[in-house]
């Protein structure tokens, strides 16, 4: 019986051979069958599949996807060529000169551009860790709650709010003159007599509030999704082992949770390497480009001074990075899954 | 034509009569189109025009135009009034009003696409005139056309006041005017004088003259009445702050702050070239010279004992704190005077405050060997018209920017919202003469001694530098200054980088 796979047993029930039938054997079958199964070649076990006319078959799907390819390549390749194309000229808005790769050049001599580069980094990093933290931490407390769908809208409320006016909103409550914050945080005594976005030394962390105030509930979201998957199974074993709940969470519910940490992580990485709106409207950049992140120092080059192919160049370095960066992000986090399979 | 079922309970259309009902909708479409169309193409020619005034005023009814402006008083005015102008003219006028430096962008994308959406622009000095001068229309051959309506007082440089009609609408050449003075923001001087009498004696003790503020108070005079009054507060007593400087994220205003204090030494300017009508090529900036480098280091002294949340108040932000009572002084716009007058948004209403013209150099801080003069700088907002748009649609516009920049439609725009005039004639008016006292209903003639008798006269008045990369300037003396403010780096390393930045920016 050991040693019998699935293919067999329909072999044997075909060939009018009795099978065992009992519990016992049922669940021992099927362990049997998923091992061997995903061990062996495809050749082996897969049934060839119902012959159609491969050649006809490709074209009739691509003329369905046709419109929606063109569409596509309107909007999206014929724009990011043109951004190519921008980026080796001196591009104003109707007018252009070829001027070959100096606006890359340039890049390098650019503190702006640099320091917009180490900003940016500091920026996402500490947005990223708050908000996993927070984000993490929230659904837990929501998962296991009476009032989850009380909470869940209540916490969902920022991130219906366009970017732009919750920074409007906490451009308010900064304020140091009116600003309740600004009141609250100086009567706590974290700030002194300038508010938070007068000071080189805190305004970064004055958007950075904002930023995880509005995108922390996404995490909470998705990891709540996340969280209604962990299963019960292993935590009450794990429970029954005597592991606390810390324990239980550190070793069953965070490894379950890893697919969909990927992806918030990896979702909130690419939107804080292209979303200005609520900390332009908090600093532009300031106090003394203390928060000129990449994006922001982009949006005045390419529509506050129009010089569209430095802005063009800017645009395409952050693209790549950000791929690259992407990219390298999925493999670090994903190596665990891979061992694990 | 369509599949129904057989026991359908509506009547089934026929191919035919679909046809004719969608024919004879297309007809009725067309019909109106054409109607409305023929209704908004102009009917007359400019000769035709001339025939009577009301012939003028009249030959583009129909016409819509497009105004993009800066959310200030005279365009919320005027957009009241709009009506008015249909009802002289025919003429549909949209304003769309909003932030600056989301005018600047919507303009500039407009003007330099080849798109003509906005027909009229608000003509900002050089946030907006500057960089974008070339894509405006020459209003000089519409000034004296018989076709056109004009008005009366014509618009030579003298109907206007001293040095707005170069301000707002001479870029790079004498010879072309591209906008006409639609609104004016002139800085000066608001102070406390309640404060001021209150302290006066101590102030008196301690630095050996009295705690005034006129024309030949001087930016020492300001950095040691700042100096006292943070004493003050520093020892417990609950006073506002002394001064408070406008360093916040509004580039534009961070650099004109500066500005005054620099020009009022010496006349000192970034360039040499013509400020007032600018140039395409500057040269070699003056950043990184002796006087630069201490006036620099005197800013940052003043800014040591100023308000500390200075990096975070842009202009309107300065007012606020003015309005608040936490500053007793502060160089501000003078169309702010109607809000800091207004007894339900400040307490710094009912007389309390004064106003005088910006603040003078000081001789012994002046290297250069120029004179010592109150620095005086504004930003002048002009009415111009899109090049790209069609000839007729220039002229339609011609017509909306004489109306909105004539003598009774700035009066009106002053005794209701609050507006800056820019023509002499509205000033003399007898009821605006008597309003430059109090009480008054038009808190804003309070500042036009200061204003228009004194700061915007030359040698006070400094403008520039209108350069074509006027909005990165800008920006570049924005975020150096707020460098040396925050101790990022010492006041000639600030003049060093402003000056390599400049010239690189510059391309010398």
């Amino acid at each position: 019986m050991v040693e019998m796979t699935a293919v067999q047993m329909a072999t044997r029930r075909a060939e009018g051979v009795p099978v065992p039938t009992d519990k016992a054997d049922k669940l021992f079958r099927v362990r049997a069958v998923s091992t061997e199964v995903e061990a062996r070649p495809l050749e082996a076990t897969a049934t060839a599949p119902t012959k159609l006319n491969p050649t006809a078959s490709k074209r009739y799907y691509f003329y369905l996807m046709a419109p929606a390819i063109i569409i596509l390549a309107f909007i999206s390749l014929y724009p990011f060529f043109w951004l190519i194309i921008m980026s080796l000229q001196d591009a104003d808005i109707g007018t252009s000169e070829w001027n070959d790769f100096a606006n890359y050049t340039r890049l390098f001599t650019d503190s702006r551009y640099l320091d917009g580069w180490v900003l940016l980094m500091k920026y996402s990093a500490m947005c990223l860790s708050l908000q996993l933290g927070i984000g993490i931490f929230l659904a837990v407390i929501i998962n296991n709650s009476r009032f989850e769908k009380f909470l869940v809208t209540a916490f969902l409320m920022p991130m219906m709010m366009a970017p732009a006016v919750a920074g409007l909103v906490w451009l308010f409550l900064y304020n140091g003159t009116f600003g309740w914050y600004h009141w609250l945080f100086q009567s706590l005594g974290f700030l002194g007599g300038a508010s938070i976005l007068a000071s080189t030394s805190t305004a970064m962390l004055g958007i950075v509030i904002v930023d995880v105030w509005q995108w922390t509930p996404l995490i909470t979201l998705i990891t709540l999704a996340g969280l209604k998957r962990v299963p019960q199974d292993q935590l009450e074993a794990n429970m029954v082992d005597g592991a606390s709940p810390f324990r239980n969470f550190i070793s069953v519910t965070l490894p379950n949770l890893y697919p969909v940490l990927l992806i918030a992580f990896l979702l909130r990485f690419m939107d804080n390497f292209r979303f200005i709106d609520s900390a332009l409207v908090l600093t532009g950049g300031g106090p003394a480009n203390s928060t000129k992140i990449l994006p922001i120092y982009l949006f005045e080059v390419s529509f506050k001074f129009f010089k569209l192919g430095r802005g063009a160049a800017i645009a395409l370095t952050l693209l790549v990075v950000t791929i690259i960066l992407g990219m390298i992000l999925v493999r670090v986090f994903d190596r665990p899954q891979v061992k694990k399979g | 034509m369509f599949y129904t079922p057989k026991n359908a309970l509506y009547t089934r259309i026929n191919r035919r009569k679909f046809l004719e009902l969608g024919g004879g909708a297309a007809s009725l479409l067309g019909a109106g189109s054409l109607g409305v169309g023929l209704n908004s193409v102009i009917m007359r020619t400019p000769v035709q025009a001339a025939s009577s005034d009301d012939a003028k005023w009249k030959q583009y009814s129909g016409s819509k135009l497009v105004f993009m402006s800066e959310n200030t008083p005279p365009s919320f005015a005027i957009r009241d009034k709009i009506k008015e102008f249909y009802d002289l003219t025919g003429i549909t006028v949209e304003i769309m009003t909003d932030d600056l430096p989301v005018v600047q962008q919507k303009v500039g994308i407009d003007l330099r696409g080849g798109k003509a959406d906005y027909v009229l622009n608000y003509v900002q000095d050089k946030p907006i005139g500057a960089p974008f001068a070339d894509y405006y229309v020459d209003l000089s051959p519409m000034f004296g056309d018989a076709t056109l309506p004009q008005d009366p007082e014509g618009y030579k440089d003298d109907v206007w006041f001293e040095n707005f009609l170069t301000a707002c609408g001479r870029y790079y050449s004498a010879d072309k005017v591209v906008a006409l003075p639609y609104d004016a923001a002139v800085a000066l001087t608001f102070y406390r004088q309640d404060l001021f009498e209150q302290h006066g004696k101590d102030f008196e003790a301690e630095y050996k003259y009295r705690l005034e503020f006129t024309k030949d108070t001087t930016w020492k005079n300001v950095l040691d009445i700042a100096t006292f009054f943070k004493k003050l507060k520093e020892s417990g007593k609950d006073v506002p702050y002394g001064y408070a400087q406008h360093q916040g994220t509004f580039a534009w205003t961070t650099q004109l702050d500066i500005q005054r204090v620099m020009f009022a030494h010496g006349r000192w300017i970034d360039f040499p070239i013509d400020d007032k009508i600018g140039s395409k090529t500057p040269g070699k900036t003056n950043w990184g010279d002796k006087q630069s480098i201490l006036m620099l280091q005197k800013f940052k002294d003043l800014a040591d004992v100023s308000h500390p949340d200075n990096l975070a108040n842009g202009t309107l932000e300065l007012n606020s704190v003015y309005q608040s009572g936490n500053i007793a002084m502060q160089v501000q716009y003078h169309e702010f005077a109607a809000s800091i007058e207004d007894p339900t948004k400040s307490r710094a209403s009912g007389g309390k405050t004064g106003y005088a013209p910006c603040p003078k150099g000081e001789a012994s801080w002046i290297t250069n060997g120029g004179p010592a003069v109150n620095g005086c700088n504004c930003g002048i907002g002009g009415i111009g018209i899109n090049k790209n748009a069609s000839k007729d649609l220039q002229r339609a516009a011609y017509i909306f920017a004489i109306w909105s920049t004539s003598k009774n439609i700035q009066y009106d725009v002053l005794k209701g919202l609050g507006g800056t005039p820019t023509r002499k004639s509205v000033v003399a008016l007898p009821d605006v003469k008597a309003a430059r006292q109090r009480p008054t209903k038009m808190p804003n003639a309070l500042t036009f001694d200061a204003v228009y008798d004194y700061g915007i006269k030359d040698p006070h008045f400094v403008l520039g530098p209108k350069i074509p990369e006027a909005n990165e300037y800008h920006t570049l003396i924005a975020s150096e200054t707020q460098k040396l403010l925050s101790n990022s780096q010492s006041a000639e390393e600030t003049a060093k980088s402003l000056q390599s930045q400049l010239n690189n920016l510059n391309r010398v």
